[in-house]
């Protein structure tokens, strides 16, 4: 009898560990990225012949060794597009078909949340996390003096990776006071402690100017360079660069994914809860396991829980304490024609313009906020910031409504290539192994 | 080490295998990608295929330079002047 594959979405941690469970209970298990390898975000491997420079790379290279000894397909290159109310799935990419899967497992990571600012979308200004992958990919660091700003540990780890591969930041501009909490750090799990003192230790030794309670408050092009504007509330300065990298911290990347009624749905690591890698690998194996049991009773499968979840839970929200920042309430003094909604290059202005407490209907059809290719990703957050009266208190997940289908832009010619599933090889095997 | 050329306009732009189009054309001291169909500037933002911002147009379609891999012999245009020669 046909036994329709379990879909994960995203090779990373969590997907790489839900699948080796599902696999090993003896599910058919097909795993897509849109990446050329498997990895993620956190262990994005390096080229071929390129150096690596990940850091825990032991417990990677573990968990892909079980995976790739188990029947998992692999789907390369490939992007799921969602998902429809009778549980069709579609791929477009290297491997472009119609799926009816068992059930499906979103796995699909975390994404960073950048606060709008004048300049913000000049080309070589980029998110830290841009900036990280191409390190990871090439084994070596950004070429020229980039300057890291905003605020997150993120922002630490980057510059002391850039310096261990000889191109150290020309500053970290961090919004928060993170050494202005040694107690409440010190409470942080010693993995945390060891690898913060790590990358402070390089930091130091190469003298990067580590500017605490500071905000990036713009960016301008002067010809090939970026000169930012630096304030820390009282004096203002500028500093000049190459390349910019912003993060204002992670966010779990849920967006245009919708649930489906006809289909058992598991969210699975930082896209369900953004808690870093050792959460992830985590609520991905329990997370399979969770998913077995569940076909095997046919029942729902529920969200994995756990002491390690809880205490990541903990140290998550310690670390929030530790780079808390007023910074959001600049949403309120930018420029009137500062970008919010990168895609369609709307501004405060034509926010402003909807009047004082605009509905999601009229930002989104009056105000083309969300509208855009990134459906909200970007701008969603800072829309809702920017209409409250306290920008600095938490938002809701989907500020611009809820997901819809598909999760992303899809060409019209990836639609009719994607043939009904039949059973039969996909069209473009290319990038797919068994 | 293995790898090839792609071309952004008549510019032949040398790759790594493996590597994204957005990582040879950075390499390659590229980072304006030119304008989207409305006027847009593209350029990589979030290097990971969430932000649409590096659109362009490959081989005569629209794609996120950040994801597709180099093929040797790849076409790349800004997207506002791939679109218009289909
Ligand atoms: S840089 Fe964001 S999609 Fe490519």
């Amino acid at each position: 009898m046909f036994n329709p594959e379990i879909l994960i979405v995203g090779a990373g941690l969590a997907g790489v560990a839900a699948a080796t469970e599902l696999a090993r209970a003896g599910h058919p298990v097909l795993i897509v990225d849109r990446a050329a390898r498997a990895g993620g975000a956190i262990h994005r491997q390096p080229l071929p012949g390129q150096a690596g420079v990940a850091t825990a790379a032991a417990r990677w290279n573990r968990l892909i060794a079980e995976a790739e000894a188990l029947p998992i397909r692999w789907a390369f290159e490939t992007r799921f597009n969602g998902v429809d109310h009778q549980g069709t799935a579609l791929l477009t990419g290297a491997e472009n078909r119609m799926l009816r899967p068992k059930a499906l497992i979103l796995t699909t990571g975390a994404r960073e949340a950048v606060r709008p600012r004048p300049g913000w979308t000049l080309p070589g200004v980029t998110t830290a996390g841009a900036a990280q992958i191409q390190l990871k990919t090439m084994g070596a660091a950004p070429q020229g003096r980039v300057v890291l700003a905003g605020s997150g540990p993120l922002l630490i780890a980057l510059g002391a990776q850039m310096t261990r591969l000889k191109n150290p930041p020309v500053a970290i501009v961090e919004a928060g006071r993170p050494f202005a909490h040694p107690l409440t750090s010190l409470r942080l799990p010693l993995g945390y402690l060891r690898e913060a003192a790590g990358y402070m230790a390089t930091l130091l030794a190469a003298r990067v100017p580590i500017l605490t309670g500071t905000r990036l408050a713009a960016i301008r092009a002067e010809g090939e360079t970026l000169v930012s504007t630096l304030t820390d509330g009282n004096t203002s300065r500028e500093i000049v660069a190459d390349m910019v990298c912003l993060h204002d911290g992670i966010r779990r990347n849920d967006i245009g994914l919708t649930d489906c009624p006809a289909l058992s749905v598991l969210r699975l690591g930082d896209c369900a809860e953004a808690l870093g890698a050792r959460a992830a690998l985590e609520a991905g194996r329990a997370g399979g396991r969770a998913m077995a049991q569940a076909l095997a009773t046919g029942t729902t499968p529920t969200a994995p829980n756990s002491p390690l979840l809880d205490r990541e839970r903990a140290a998550q929200a310690r670390l929030a304490r530790i780079y808390a920042h007023d910074d959001f309430a600049a949403l309120h003094s930018l420029p009137s024609d500062t970008v919010i909604c990168r895609c369609e290059g709307r501004t405060l202005d034509d926010l402003r313009a909807l009047g004082p407490a605009p509905r999601t209907r009229e930002l989104r059809l009056l105000g083309r906020f969300g509208m855009g290719p990134c459906q909200g990703r970007f701008c969603g957050e800072w829309v809702a910031r920017a209409i409250s009266d306290t920008p600095q208190a938490p938002v809701p997940a989907h500020p611009l409504g809820e997901p819809r289908w598909p999760a992303a832009p899809i060409a019209v010619a990836d639609l009719h290539a994607a043939a009904p599933d039949t059973g039969a090889a996909p069209p473009h095997p290319h990038g797919v192994h068994e | 080490m293995s790898g090839g050329t792609i071309f952004w306009g008549s510019r032949a732009v040398p790759f790594l295998t493996g590597e994204s189009v957005a990582s040879a054309l950075g390499r390659a001291g590229v980072r304006s990608f030119g304008l989207g169909p409305t006027g847009t500037a593209r350029a990589v933002f979030c290097g990971i295929g969430q932000c649409q911002n590096c659109l362009v147009s490959i081989e005569g379609r629209s794609a996120e330079a950040c994801l597709t891999i180099c093929r040797d012999g790849l076409h790349v245009l800004p997207e506002a002047e791939g679109l218009s020669d289909v």
